[in-house]
């Protein structure tokens, strides 16, 4: 009732005072809507600036290889093999440059060659006739478990890439530090194989040489860090290449070479994707490794 | 007035996230000063009102509001995002953050207060069932590759044990190696060869092992190691090498052990990758090696089985696992 009553100054003041309301009102809403705006925004910038933002995956962790030098003695043991097993007694010389990252040299020796059971029987029951006869000593002759191919030794200067450091626990009583690395490097991998002859017939022909072919090696592996000083590693590893493992006269005549020919010689090699599994222990020096930021 | 003095009430509360998003940027993304852990109790529910456990973790210098009595402060919302803090988890992820109710609910569960040597574990397994499909080739047959396609179906009765069954169907990916060929031609003796139509076990599987990778230093991911065992059956018979002009052979059931060992590597909390060696362990019916004398005999199948030796059967297999569900609850805050 009273607003009835008003001047029109006072029409004029409440005129004003609505406009400035609304502006205040305007305003402030406007700013309102600007704060919420970034609400979302600003959940992402924290997301991107929190406390663990930037931050490494893992603090102090122990850099078990990082400038540390490696000597891991082992033994490997060759898988799938057709004719003859070998077991090497290996050695790993491993220099650390970075944490992911190493170079060394894996070396090994075939201190067992242990034929199969194929190799046995190929030695006992085969037939001796004009049809086996460059192939299969007769039985006068040397046993034919000597002439199959073995592998005697093994020198690969390897770089080691290891992206995935972590931890284990087993029953969650034991925990380990681990990391899973490949490897590559370049095999020089010593073969006993069947020498070369062209009268393959003669008895003094079913004797073997050794030489040293080279191929590709890769392979992957655990390593568990017992101890700062001491570490175990389960490796697998491949260096394909061809070889004559039966000590056969297998290929070499035309058309396309894929007929015996009466000849041993490189023809006669197959290729064979030679895989390994090894287990090793290292030692690390210097024996206690350093920690991280 | 009392209009304008509402609406400026609204927009004082509409700034005040302003005040918590204020807060200088830490250089480098380094973490606060002030950054120490508070003290958590993984029995207790969290103390105090809502966001306030999780605000000690996104803001450990700033005690939650209750303190440590397990009562929510006198009049306070709890269901409400904690106001001033520094980017909690209530802000970034409304949804997340927890409501008295949960509050409510986490009190009154009955926990044992142990103290677990991994707390929180990433990927759950306890009552979820496991799907693993598999691609299987063989590792100790130089003579016949037996590769195929495979799935393992688990459910995990705890968080260490599954029963489940897998099964391989080997028929058409039987590879005869030309090995075999080379030195059947070279030295005229024959290897009894046999090829697998499928397999199947029903298992155990026991995880011992749990452990977390850092890649590159960049991110973290879980794996787990466990131990598998069970009983089933194989089909198998023998290829026809030594009289393939008379011997025709069916498939026909073993019976087999497995045992086995595995690696699942958790890309998330319900996909993994996986492998695992497994061997299948049968007595295996091989070719004779010997041709009887007359025709009448030699079409006689009976003339055609020769020994039976126990057979280690080493698969590798690679694969993918999926658990179902997708998302579960931890029965004790973090």
């Amino acid at each position: 009732m009273k607003q009835s009553f008003r001047s029109p100054r006072v029409w004029r003041s409440n005129g004003a005072m609505r406009t400035l309301r609304t502006g205040v009102v305007g305003a402030l809403t406007a700013i309102g809507a600007m704060t919420a705006m970034p609400k979302a925004a600003s959940a992402q910038e924290i997301q991107l600036t929190g406390p663990l933002a930037g931050a490494p995956s893992v603090r102090k962790l122990r850099l078990y290889r990082q400038g540390r030098f490696e000597i891991a003695p082992g033994i490997g043991q060759t898988l799938l093999d057709e004719y003859n097993r070998t077991t090497f007694v290996t050695l790993r010389l491993q220099y650390n440059v970075f944490d992911w990252l190493g170079l060394g040299v894996y070396g090994g020796f075939g201190a067992l060659n242990l034929s199969t059971d194929l190799a046995d029987k190929v030695d006992a029951t085969a037939p001796r006739n004009s049809r086996t006869a460059a192939n299969i000593p007769p039985k006068n002759g040397p046993k034919y478990t000597e002439q199959v191919g073995k592998l005697k030794y093994m020198a690969a200067p390897q770089i080691t890439f290891s992206p995935f450091r972590g931890k284990l626990a087993l029953f969650q009583k034991l925990f380990v530090d681990t990391d899973l690395y490949v490897h590559g490097g370049v095999a020089f991998v010593g073969v006993e194989e069947r020498k070369d002859c062209t009268n393959c017939t003669q008895l003094s022909t079913f004797t073997n040489e050794t030489r040293t072919a080279i191929a590709p090696t890769f392979g992957l592996g655990l390593t568990l860090y017992t101890h700062g000083l001491v570490s175990v590693n389960i490796e697998y590893r491949a260096f394909p290449f061809s070889w004559n493992r039966g000590g056969f006269d297998s290929k070499g005549a035309p058309p396309d070479a894929s007929f015996p020919d009466n000849k041993i010689d490189k023809e006669d090699r197959t290729f064979k994707f030679n895989q390994m599994v090894g287990l090793s222990v290292g030692f690390s020096l210097p024996s206690a490794p350093k920690l991280s930021d | 007035m009392k209009q304008a003095r509402f609406w400026l009430l609204m927009a004082a509360a509409m700034l005040v996230p302003q005040a918590a998003l204020a807060q200088p940027k830490k250089p480098g993304g380094k973490p606060p000063a002030a950054a120490k852990p508070a003290p958590t109790a993984p029995a207790t529910p969290p103390a105090g009102g809502a966001g306030g456990d999780l605000g000690d973790i996104d803001s450990p210098g700033a005690p939650a509001a209750g303190g440590d009595t397990g009562t929510p402060p006198a009049g306070g919302d709890t269901g409400a995002p904690a106001t001033g803090s520094s980017g909690g988890i209530c802000e970034i992820d409304p949804s997340a953050c927890p409501k008295a109710s949960d509050i409510q609910a986490l009190s009154n569960k009955n926990v044992r207060a142990d103290v677990y040597a991994v707390q929180q574990i990433y990927a759950l397994r306890r009552g979820r069932v496991e799907l693993m499909p598999y691609w299987s080739f063989s590792l100790n047959d130089q003579f016949v590759s037996h590769l195929g396609p495979g799935l393992g179906v688990n459910y995990y009765l705890t968080n260490v044990l599954a029963i489940g069954f897998n099964g391989t169907f080997h028929q058409p990916f039987n590879g005869d190696s030309d090995f075999n060929f080379q030195n059947r031609r070279a030295s005229r003796l024959a290897v009894p060869l046999n090829e697998y139509q499928a397999a199947g076990t029903v298992n155990f599987t026991y995880v011992p092992m749990y452990g977390k990778f850092s890649g590159f230093d960049k991110f973290i991911f879980h794996y787990d190691g466990y131990i598998v065992g069970g009983v089933g059956a194989l089909r198998t018979r023998p290829i026809a090498v030594i009289d393939p002009d008379n011997r025709k052979f069916d498939y026909d059931w073993r019976l087999a052990m497995s045992v086995g060992i595995g690696l699942r590597v958790f890309l998330n909390r319900w996909f993994a990758v996986t492998g695992e060696i497994r061997d299948y362990i049968y007595i295996e019916q091989l070719e004779n090696t010997e041709v009887a004398a007359t025709q009448v005999q030699q079409r006689n199948p009976d003339t055609w089985f020769g020994e039976k030796p126990l057979t280690n059967n080493v698969q590798a297999q690679i694969g993918i696992s999926m658990f179902l569900p997708f998302s579960w609850e931890y029965r004790l805050p973090k």
